[in-house]
Parts: structure tokens; sequence; C-alpha cells
């Protein structure tokens, strides 16, 4: 009774879209209590079709209900749908992401009080943007997801430009806030057009983009398993893009230049976890061949290092908040591929204990999806506090902080223990069960040891996460006041402070639903050729979990390693004895200086649009003026008898030359009649 | 079907030539003291034409039509004026007044000669309409030269500081083009002649037996007349400097419908006609579309004036309907027609908003622009509208066009095992989201321009804003709904058997 009104989820937001973009400059606060209320109802609508979803035993049988309308045709036979897809993903993603985008848009009305007119803008396109992230979550087939897709590509480039003309801060922010709103779009159109690329593959093997008729055992054993892989690859260059992992990582960081709830939004509700999102929706295909899989795997587990490295010694807060996204989202697709490489082998070899152990790491990265929405919004939300508060993103700056803004302090603290893994915050209990599902991939299959490499980066990577987190907090909220913390006029207001205080409980507590058969509710029809498996929807392990991460060794490994880089963080940037300066040479070393030019990725990326973009451009105006222009001038000139033709052109003798060409005509016309005359005589 | 709502007018087809005609008669009329009305009699009779056009749209048979009447009739010739509408051509009829009604209506302002200024769009519009509902070939053929006279004058009374140069270039360039393509009009009623008598309708030469040979023949002097049109690289060089010089309204007129003369003329008569010449030909069609895509697409990253940017945009965006064609399926040559659609609104947008930028802020040099978002922000809202509807953002109606095309010729690579040539379509994507992106970021964002004076700096006036706004809907209109544009188009490409 409530499924049918799935499309109100994205729809309530797109009227918001429109109502503010019309009317929001008559409405109080720029259009804030419209938005507000429209991603409200969408959370409530969200809460009841996941509701009735979860509950009713009518959808347990296939696992999701769908429905759709015929949207165009293309000749040859491919008709392309519009309707909803309601399973357990996406009732996940459509819970989380509306409820946080609820409370980013709260917050947001504390945060950007002060923006004057440009509020109406703000709230009309963060609606569109929770539009895109929402018609996402519940779209039935690749293309409708492609568009709201693309359509939170165009809300990223518009919102993290915000500020990219009359900024508040002069004109190099300005300059700054455009440059990364292009490089933004532009590094995740690169992974769009690879998506496309992706979607013709599926297209032209399918002969549908519908996720029941793609995701049919039939279906998929019927297509080349070449042009399977290939999809799948294209595919996830998509999801490189937008989830922003290696190599093309680079422009979250510098999409910073947005309000921070727009980070916040980018972060935690939208944008990056359509990459997620994507990966877990492909998980049929994608298990298909162990090697796409493992590419995924490998691709997440360098991300998940790299990007840890270089938050380790930036000084903008900001920014180590969105080297940890990356890093986190690494994880993500790490779990997600080492959970598919036991399912694409167990597909193979028809091992049911195999599929089982994969379906381990498809509940580990989704687990970890929603914990991530859950602390790095609450993050975000508390640097933008800070922010506000002190009105700088440097760190150095920073410092004391605890005292004048204990709400924010403490918040933030939570936050940090939850990402750093701290035993039983919810980031432990997900990132134990990645770790766990990397160390078992690393037992079957040819190319299991490439696992063991890669567990070990993650497990380094905790390590880091947790040092700098902590260097971050202890920078921030601990020490002696620095030169911004002193003009800082207290704590934010409560519109602000009441979204931290109930995210900090989901980042706190929403990590126990494992425990209480979170595993159970989700789940994903795989299918191989002479198995037929449903991935997760089990029997919820519930507390055998509790026997499964703390039984472990490798748990206790994880754990000290945590204390341990909270400890030196401590000692660093807090108690101050150790001197961080010792350990890369004052800042000299080779390391430090690689990371504060974040490994020459931005100079990488100009040098590649500059020469094979620009360069090559050039080169071809040359010839097209020079060569082929050239040609028809010359030519013309040759006629026309050296030049007088375009000379007389210039000089203006042209009315006379106008009508001599009218009069060309004219001729033209009476020797055709002629012509036609005679020939026409002749037949 | 929403469309079918059976409205019939008699001679409808006709009214939509004679309505514009005598406008611009009338127009031309309002010289001296009533110069200033001129506007409103312009106004009124394009959009009684435009009105008639999209009537047009609501007939029965979802706009098909037909009108013949014989006209020239001499011993061994028939000329006949014969009117025929169908999916292929009902869009463009549609486009052309509309477009027609839009620019009038953006050019309120114009202030010098208005009375000549009107009364030359309103014979383009004349000349436009023929082209596309003409089915006699001597019809045709004149109603092609039609259209250039108006623009050539628009050019050379009407545009920048090098304008002879650019008509003249112009004229000769695609006059060469129409003498070659009049050849092989002549090749095709002589050949197809019989019981004696040429005639000149497209049904009787469709009913003509064509040899192979003479099917290739023919089709190169017919593609190389449509290919210069369109424009085709390497003989697009005409295009640039046409639209740099024109005023706004010619080069809205001149890439929104006239272009598409050219690719109308390859699927109404290349394909129709010679299929077998087509077939022959197809690596040729494909190859020149992709090389047009890549081509104009790094040319306008190169470029420093707006307006040439959007120009060498065209030409990318019209090899992408060259490659729909190209395809030779049903799909490609559908999706063609709706880019040819797409185009022709989206490209009518980017045009008006680089006629503003010249007209409001002096320069379209983009470098010496920046940060004009702040001053005038309805300018940057349609230019960024423009913009992302041009590079083919899903929802806007050009994304539907190129995913159609692009993935026609999937079909088409994927059986021949050529599969890699997608690449250079899939670069294109990516080279034309660059281009826009960074003509963005240098005109729009960033500090306040410091190099040219902003002082009389304004932004849209409001007849600019209802034109450019009119169009926005249309492309979020077909953007959402596709099907709304393939149904008529689907029959036409239906029917076309031969392929």
């Amino acid at each position: 009774m409530f499924v049918e009104y799935t499309w109100l989820v994205p729809l309530l937001p797109m009227i918001c879209f429109v109502a503010v973009g019309l009317i929001g400059k008559r409405t109080p606060e720029g259009g804030a209590y419209l938005a507000i209320a429209g991603a409200a109802a969408s959370c409530v609508i969200s809460v009841l079709v996941a509701y009735e979803f979860f509950t009713s035993a009518a959808y347990h049988d296939p696992g999701y209900v769908t429905a759709e309308i015929e949207w165009f045709k293309i000749p040859g036979g491919f008709t392309l749908h519009f309707g909803y897809y309601i399973d357990s993903l996406a009732c996940l993603m459509m819970l989380f992401a509306s409820f946080i985008s609820t409370l980013i848009f709260v917050y947001s009305k504390g945060y950007m009080h002060e923006q004057g007119a440009k509020k109406r803008r703000y709230y009309a396109e963060v609606s569109l943007f929770l539009t895109g992230m929402l018609g996402l979550a519940v779209s039935s087939n690749f293309l409708e997801m492609f568009v709201f897709w693309e359509i939170m590509g165009l809300c990223s480039y518009l919102l993290i430009g915000f500020w990219s003309f009359s900024h508040p801060e002069g004109d190099d922010a300005a300059d700054n806030a455009a440059s990364a709103a292009k490089k933004a779009f532009l590094v995740t159109r690169l992974g769009d057009v690879c998506l496309m690329a992706g979607l013709f593959v599926v297209l032209y093997s399918f002969g549908s983009l519908d996720y029941v008729r793609v995701f049919d055992a039939a279906a998929i054993h019927a297509v080349d398993q070449d042009m399977l892989v290939l999809g799948s690859l294209l595919i996830f260059g998509g999801v490189i893009g937008k989830s922003a992992q290696f190599p093309l990582l680079d422009w979250l960081p510098d999409a910073m230049a947005g309000p921070t709830t727009v980070s916040a939004l980018i972060h935690a509700a939208t944008m990056v976890k359509a990459g997620v999102y994507l990966v877990a929706r492909c998980y049929p295909l994608f298990a298909q061949a162990s090697e796409v899989m493992l590419f995924v795997g490998i691709i997440g587990g360098v991300t998940a290092f790299f990007a840890a490295t270089m938050a380790l010694n930036n000084m903008n807060i900001k920014r180590v908040l969105a080297y940890s996204t990356l890093s986190q989202l690494g994880y993500m697709f790490l779990a997600l591929g080492a959970g598919g490489y036991l399912i694409a082998l167990g597909i193979e070899t028809g091992d049911h204990h195999l599929i089982a152990a994969g379906a381990a790491g498809y509940v580990a990265g989704c687990l970890h999806m929603a914990n991530h929405a859950f602390f790095k919004a609450l993050l975000f939300l508390c640097s933008g506090s800070v922010i506000h508060a002190v009105g700088t993103e440097d760190m150095r700056k920073m410092g004391g902080l605890h005292r004048k803004m204990k709400i924010t302090s403490v918040t933030m603290l939570i936050g940090s223990l939850s990402i750093a893994g701290f035993p039983f915050f919810s980031g432990f209990w997900s990132k134990e069960l990645v770790l766990e599902t990397v160390m078992h991939a690393s037992d079957y299959g040819a190319e299991g040891y490439l696992f063991t490499i890669l567990w070990l980066l993650a497990v380094v990577t905790a390590f880091m996460t947790a040092f700098y987190m902590f260097r971050m907090w202890f920078m921030t909220f601990s020490g002696k006041p620095g030169h911004a913390s002193e003009h800082c006029h207290g704590e934010s207001p409560a519109s602000m402070t009441a979204p931290l205080a109930i995210l900090s409980a989901f980042a706190i507590g929403f990590g126990f639903t494992i425990l209480f058969g979170f595993d159970a509710l989700l789940s994903i029809g795989v299918e191989g050729p002479h198995h037929q498996f449903t991935v997760g929807a089990g029997e919820a392990k519930g507390f055998e979990y509790l026997s499964d991460i703390f039984g472990s060794a490798y748990t206790y490994l994880t754990i000290a390693l945590v204390l341990g880089a909270i400890g030196i963080a401590h000692l660093m940037y807090n108690k101050r004895s150790v001197d961080a300066g010792r350990f890369n040479g004052g800042g000299e070393s080779f390391v430090y200086k690689a990371l504060t030019k974040r490994w020459w990725f931005p100079q990488l990326y100009d040098q590649i649009s500059w020469k094979l973009g620009y360069g090559v451009a050039r080169g071809v105006d040359f010839i097209d003026r020079q060569v082929v222009d050239g040609t028809v001038n010359g030519l013309s000139n040759a006629v026309a008898g050296g030049g007088e033709l375009i000379g007389k052109a210039q000089t203006g003798d042209v009315r006379s030359y106008t009508w001599a060409v009218v009069a060309g005509v004219v001729l033209l016309f009476a020797l055709m009649l002629a012509l036609f005359y005679f020939i026409g005589g002749g037949i | 079907m929403i469309y079918d709502l059976q409205i019939e007018i008699p001679y409808l087809l006709t009214l939509l030539l004679v309505v514009p005609l005598v406008g611009a008669v009338a127009t031309a009329a309002m010289g001296g003291k009533r110069e200033r009305y001129a506007k409103y009699v312009a106004g009124a009779f394009s959009a009684a034409t435009m009105l008639l056009a999209t009537v047009l749209l609501f007939t029965k048979d979802m706009g098909v039509y037909d009108e013949s009447y014989s006209w020239i009739e001499s011993a061994g010739l028939r000329m006949s004026y014969i009117l025929h509408v169908d999916g292929l051509s009902v869009l463009m009829v549609f486009l052309s007044g509309l477009l027609v009604f839009l620019v009038t209506l953006f050019s309120s302002r114009e202030g010098d000669r208005p009375n000549c200024f009107f009364a030359l769009l309103l014979a383009m519009e004349v000349g436009l309409m023929g082209v596309y509902m003409s089915a006699d070939y001597f019809l045709f053929y004149i109603m092609w030269e039609v259209t250039l006279i108006p623009m050539f004058f628009m050019i050379s009374w009407y545009g920048g500081p090098r304008r002879h140069y650019a008509a003249i270039k112009f004229f000769i360039y695609t006059h060469v083009a129409s003498v070659v393509m009049l050849i092989g009009i002549f090749a095709l009623v002589f050949q197809s002649a019989s019981g004696g008598v040429a005639d000149f309708s497209f049904q009787a030469v469709l009913n003509g037996q064509f040899s192979d040979t003479f099917q290739a023949m023919v089709f190169l002097l017919l593609f190389f007349g449509f290919a210069v049109k369109m424009p085709a690289v390497p003989f697009h060089t005409w295009l640039p400097d046409a639209h740099t010089e024109a005023p706004t309204a010619g080069s809205v007129l001149l890439a929104g419908v006239m272009l598409k003369m050219g690719s109308y003329g390859i699927i109404r008569i290349c394909l129709e006609a010679l299929p077998q010449g087509a077939e022959h030909w197809q690596w040729l069609i494909i190859a020149t579309g992709l090389v047009a895509i890549v081509y104009g697409a790094y040319a306008c990253i190169a470029q420093r004036d707006l307006k040439k940017m959007v120009a060498f945009s065209s030409i990318s965006h019209m090899g992408m309907v060259m490659l729909g064609i190209g395809c030779l399926s049903e799909a490609g040559i559908q999706m063609g027609i709706f880019q040819m659609f797409a185009h022709g609104l989206i490209t009518a947008v980017l045009f008006m908003v680089c006629g503003l930028a010249g007209h409001n802020i002096g320069t379209r040099e983009i470098p010496l622009l920046g940060g004009l978002a702040s001053k005038m922000p309805l300018f940057a809202f349609f230019m960024m509208f423009g913009f992302m509807a041009s590079l083919g953002l899903p929802s806007l109606v050009g994304f539907w066009a190129e995913f159609g095309i692009i993935f026609s010729f999937y079909e088409y690579a994927s059986s021949n095992g050529m599969l890699w040539l997608i690449a250079f379509c899939l670069i294109a994507l990516l080279l034309t989201a660059g281009y826009y992106l960074w003509a963005m970021q240098r005109t729009l964002f960033g500090r306040l321009t410091s190099k040219i004076d902003l002082s009389h700096v304004h932004d849209i006036s409001r007849p600019e804003a209802a034109a450019l706004g009119i169009l926005c809907l249309l492309i979020i209109a077909f953007g959402f709904w596709p099907q709304a544009a393939f149904d008529f188009i689907e029959p036409y490409v239906g029917s076309l058997g031969a392929i």
C-alpha cells in the first residue's frame, strides 16, 4: 500500500527544487523550510515503503518489487522503461540518503543563514541533488539510473562552484571554486563516458537495460562472457569517477571549495555513495567473473591506502575529511570486491560456503556505506560548525576550541572514534567485517595472494586513519588556542547542534544493527549457470558475529594499531612531547613533499588535459585555418584572379557585387529552364 | 497518441508558404516613418506561421500531409507543385516556424532598417518551409536557392566587421555545392524518365530503375552537395566565418534549421532514391561523421570567440547526425533525425546567448570575459542551460539523440568487428564537456573581469528572456519525453523499406 507510492520519494524534492527556484525568494530563509519539508516528507515515505517492503511476506520471494511504464523505444526491439525497483539495497539507500539530507538541510538553515539572496539558489540546488540520489536509488533500470546519476553530477558542479563568483573571501577564492567545480565535473565525466559505454554493451548484449531483465540467470548466460566482462569493467569505470577512486580521485579534495554542508551531502548522503550503490546493484553482473571483482578490490584497496597517506600531513580540516572519505570508500570497494571474488569462485565451483562467505563481504560493504554516511555527515557538519565559529579551515590557526564549543567537540570526538574503528563504535563493526572478508578471500583462487597484500594495505590504512583523525581532533579542540580560536564566538545555534547530536547517536549505535539482523535484511540475487543463489537474506547470524570478530587474533591486532595511532597522535599533537617534524625531516623529506603535492595527481591531470586537450586543439585549429581554409581561399583567389574577388568584397564595393550575385542566380535559373526546354524536347 | 486531434485546415501546406511570403512583402513595405512598426507586422506573420506549423503536428496521421498541382508541363518535362510533409519533415517545419518567430521576438530591439531585417527573416522562412515541404525536385531546388539569398543579405547588411568576406564565402561555397547537387538531380530525373517524360516529382524518381554504378556515382554528387551544407569536414570553413559575422537572428536560423537542409537532403534524396548508393558509400558517410565529431570538438577548445566555438560545436553535433544516418539502420536514422531536431532547439539557445554576449557586453572574446554570473544572472543561467543541454546532460533533449546515435553506431560497429571506433564518439563526448565547462569557467565564473568596461553591461531584456525561456521549456519537455518526437519519426523510418 505504500510501495506503490515510491515514485513520490524522488518527486517531492523535485517539486521543492522547482518551488524554491520559482518562489523561494518570497519564503522565509530563501526556501529553507520548503527544502527541509520536501526532504523530510521523502524520508517519511521512504520509511513507510521500507517498512512495508521488509515486513510484508509478499515481497520476500523474488526479493524485489518493481513497476514500470514504457518510456520510449529505439527501433530494433529496444524498449526503455521508467519505473521503480525496490529491494533491500534500494531501501537502505533511500533511507539513509533522505534521513541524512533532512538533517543536513536543517543544519544548513543555521549555516547558510548569512548568505542572503544566494540561499534560494542553494536550497534549490540541494533539493535537486537529493532528487538525483533518491531517483538513482529507486530506478528500475540502468538508463533511468544514469539520468539521475548525471543530474547529481550537474548538482555537484553547481554546488562545488556555489561561490565561484562574488566569493565572500575575494577573487582568488572565486577562481579556485570555479576551477574546482570544473575539475569535479570533467573528471567524473570521464567516468560517466565509460559508464555510458558500459550501458551500450549491456543494452546491446541483453536487449534491455531493466534490472529485472539484465539480472536474470538465463539472460546472463546467454550473452558473450567477454562482453559481460567488458561491460562490467566499463560500468566500474563510471564508479571510479563518481566515487573518486584511484586514479580519478583528485577531484574530491578540490571539491572542498563548496560550502561545508555541500561537502557533507556529497560525502555522506549522495554522489560518492552512488558509486558504491552501483557496484552493489551490479553484483549479479560483476560476480560472473572473478577478475572483475578482483579489479574492484584492487582499486578499492589502493585508493584506501593512497588517500589515507595524503591525509597524514594536511593542514586543512575539510581536506583531511575529504581524504578520509576516499579512504573509507576504498574500504567499501575492497569489501565488495573481496566478497564478489568469493561469490564468483563459488559460482564457478558451485560451493555454497564460498557464496556465504562472499555474502558477508557484500553485507560488510553495505554496512560500511551506511555507517560511513552517518559518521561522515557528523564529521563534516562538526567541521562546518568549527569553520562557522572561527572563520578559517586551517587547523594551525585553531586549537583549544573544546572549552568554547563543547557540543561540537564531543560530537566530533564521537565521529572520529567511529571512523577510526574504535571498539563498539559503528565504524568498528563494519571495518572488522571488511578486513575479515579480505582475509577470507586471500585463501581462495589463483589470485588470492593479492588479497593478502590488500589486507595489509587495509590494516595499515586503519592505523593511518586513527592517526590522522585524532591529529585533526587534537589540533582543533585541544591545546593552546590558535590565532583564529580567539575570535571564536562560542557554540553554534541549535539548528546546527541538534543534527550533530542525532547523527552522533547513529555514529555510535548503527553498527550494532549487524548483531540484530542487518545481514538478514540485505539480500541480492546472484545466479550461476547451474545454481541460483540469494546472497544474504539467510538467517541472521546475530551474535555469532561477536565470536567471529573477537575470536580472531587479527581483530586484536587492528584494535592495538588503532589505540597505538591514537596514542601517537596524542603525544604529537596534544601533549606535544614528540615533535612531528622529527619524522619528516622538518617538512623537507621526499615523502612529506610528495604528500603535500598529493602524489603529483593534480599535475598529472593538468598535463594530460593540457597536452591531449589544448595542445591537440591548437594543432587542429592551426590546420583548420592554414591548411583547410587556406586551400579554400587559395582556390577562390586563383579562380577569381589573384584575390580580386575577396579584395573587392573587403574594400566595400559590395552593393554592386551583391546584386551581381543575385543576377547570377537569376541567370542560372534562366539557363536551367532553357536547358530543360531543349533537353526536355529531345527526350 | 496525444497528437491525434484530427484538425484539418485546407491548403495548410500552401499557407505555410504563403503566409510568410505575404509577411515578407508587408514587412518590407514598412519603410520610412512606419519603420518602428515593422517588428509587429513581422511578429504577427511569423506567429501565424508558427501556429500553422504547430497545427500541422496535430493533424490526422501524425502530420502526414499532401498537396499536389501540376505546374509546368511541356513536351517531355513535368514539374509539379507538390508539397508533402511526413515524419522526416514535420519536425523541421515546426522548428522553422518556431525559430523564425522566436528570433523575431528576440531581435525586437533591431534598430537598423528593421523592415528589411524582418522581411529577410520571413523570406528565409519561405525558403526553409519550401525545402522541407517540396516533393518535386524542381521546386526543391528553387527553394534551396531561395534560402541562400536572404541569408546572404542578412550577413552582408547586418553582420560584423568582416561581413562581406563571410557573406561572399558563404554564398559561393554553398552555391558551388548546390550546382553539383543540381547535376545530381538532373541525372536522377533524366535517368528515371519514362515514356519520354522527365517527371521531376520525388515519386517519379522513386519509381525509376537505377543501376548500382549509377547509384554510386550520383550518390557522390548529391552527397557532396548536402555535406557542404551540413557542413562536413573538410568543407566546413564557410560556417565559422558566416556565424562569426552573421547577426544573432541569422546565426540562429543558419545553425538551427539551414544546416539541417543538408542532412534532410541526404535522407530524403540520397537514402530514399539511391539506397544502393548509400550502402556502397556507407563507410564514407560514417567516416565523414566521425571526423566531423572529433575534429569539431577539438577545434572548439582552441577558439577564443564564444560564437566561433559554438559554430564549431555545430559541426561536431551535425557530425552526430551524419553518423546516425551512416549506420543505415532504423535506429540510426531515427536518432539522426531526432538529433536534427534536438540540435535545432539547443543551438538556437547557444547562438542567442552568444549574440547577447556580443550585444550586451560588447565582446565575445573569452579571454576578456570573466565572473559575469554576478552581473548578469539570467544570462548566466541561460548560457549554462544551453551548454549543459549541448554537452548532452541526460533529461535534456540532446542526450537522447546522442545516446541513440552512439548506440546505433555501437550496433553497427559491433556487428562489423570495429568496436574500437566507438572510442572516437566517447572522446568527443569528453571533449565536448571540456570545452563548454572551460568556456563557462572563463566567462561566467571566477573574478569579475577588469579588462573591459562593465559599466553599461545589463542583463537580458524581457523579449529575449521569453524567446530563450520557450526554447528551454521545449528542451526540457522533449528531454523528459523523447517519445513525443519519436511518434512522428518512427512511422517514417519504418517506411524507409530499403534499409
